[in-house]
């Protein structure tokens, strides 16, 4: 990574821009902060003003994730739409579409003890055979409804992020006393969806129900990057395999958060008997 | 491509479709121009930076994408070069990227670059013809540069 700093000018974090072709990837964060990413010889070369050169959070919430997004795939990382809870060693997979409530729902169950690896986007990983889920320094994004469900957010004010939308972002650690874990291995995938009605329905998925889903949510790589493309195929295919439900949900995440609880632990005592 | 391929999400504009290809093939010599807008593929075919090329030989892929979604706002050029890749903003709509290793110009042009400025300013511009040799110039490039007051950074 190469960063050339222009110290005359001030320009704050702007609203982002991103455009790529073949293997190269460029950002903007306002005119004078641009990334130029090339994924096939693991580089980034970047300009930014002087105020986006000594903000940190920039570089630990938005850049880092976002290098890892656009790099990863050179290194064997998949990203996927998805968050990612751990107990007792075991991850959870929650994939769904923009609003359904992956975030809120990781939130909760953070306070339902379960330990956070990410809210939005999960990086996957092939390690001896087994899928790794890593987490990343991106902060938790929650939309503005879900005050009503969580009083600790009462204080922290909304912000614009890097997809245009109000959200809090928030350390959910700091915010929650969540435990944050780096990575885990997934043992479950679940698709979210609302529902209308208080209750939960768990149903079960095929691999080739679950891979339909989680090839419409990964990003299409170019033919340049075929290494990659290969491996996101691997990966995809073997989250595919994982045990799948779909789970839908009404009232609120606290609910769902206890009742995924439950489901855990009845999925445990299968495997044990 | 399969179906379900197809249909994963392009975040970053990476396959909008090209149909106005120019391209000629002489022995292992191959000229490519791809673009979704015909007048800056049919100006790039016809303009001096092509006879450059076919002079130099090799391959060499040209692909730029008239970006209509794309901010547009005025700046002056910027351009980093590092390691292969030399890279001009104008603004932040309009992005040419050379990979000199590759041979590949990559780029998105916003809607108000038009493709006079794009042959005889911009493109040169990219592939540093500053200090190329004069016949190696398009006409008028010298004055445009100085006009445009381009920044540069190494």
């Amino acid at each position: 990574m190469r960063v050339a700093v222009d110290e005359s000018s001030y320009d704050a974090v702007g609203e982002p821009h991103f455009r790529g072709l073949h293997h190269v990837v460029t950002a903007f964060f306002g005119r004078s902060n641009v990334f130029v990413f090339d994924i096939l010889r693991r580089s980034l070369s970047a300009s930014v003003s002087a105020t986006v050169a000594r903000d940190d959070r920039f570089w630990k919430e938005k850049l880092i994730p976002m290098m890892l997004g656009v790099l990863g795939s050179a290194l064997g990382l998949v990203p996927l739409h998805c968050a990612c809870l751990e107990s007792d060693g075991d991850g959870l997979l929650i994939a769904g579409a923009s609003g359904a409530g992956k975030s809120t729902l990781s939130v909760a169950l953070a306070e339902e003890g379960f330990n956070y690896v990410s809210d939005d986007w999960t990086y996957l990983s092939q390690r001896r055979d087994r899928i790794v889920a890593h987490g990343t320094s991106a902060p938790t994004k929650l939309l503005p409804d879900a005050v009503k469900y969580f009083k600790n957010l009462q204080g922290h004010t909304l912000q614009t992020s890097m997809n245009g939308e109000l959200v809090y972002e928030i350390d959910i650690a700091e915010t929650f006393g969540a435990q944050v874990e780096r990575e885990c291995e997934p043992q479950w995938l679940i698709f979210l969806e609302r529902m209308q009605r208080t209750g939960t329905e768990f149903t079960p998925m095929s691999p080739a129900q679950a891979r339909s889903y989680v090839n419409r949510s990964v990003e299409m790589l170019p033919p340049q990057l075929f290494e990659a493309v290969s491996m996101q195929e691997e990966t995809i295919a073997s989250v595919s395999l994982l045990p799948s439900w779909l789970f839908r949900y009404g009232g609120t995440p606290q609910f769902a958060a206890k009742e995924l609880r439950k489901f855990v632990i009845h999925r445990r005592q299968e495997v044990c008997v | 491509m399969t179906n379900e391929q197809c249909r994963r999400p392009d975040l970053l504009r990476r396959f909008v479709p090209t149909p106005y290809v120019f391209s000629k093939r002489d022995g292992t010599d191959r000229i490519c121009i791809e673009s979704n807008d015909l007048e800056v593929a049919l100006g790039i075919w016809r303009s001096a930076i092509i006879e450059r090329q076919r002079n130099q030989g090799g391959a060499f892929l040209c692909k730029l994408i008239r970006d209509k979604n794309a901010p547009v706002d005025v700046s002056q050029i910027l351009i980093v070069s590092d390691g292969a890749l030399r890279v001009l903003y104008l603004g932040r709509g309009t992005i040419l990227i050379h990979d000199h290793k590759r041979s590949e110009i990559l780029g998105f042009i916003s809607r108000n670059v038009k493709v006079p400025e794009l042959v005889l300013l911009l493109i040169p511009a990219l592939l540093d013809l500053e200090n190329a040799r004069d016949w190696d110039r398009p006409a008028g490039f010298a004055a445009a540069r100085h006009a445009a007051g381009i920044k540069e950074q190494r």
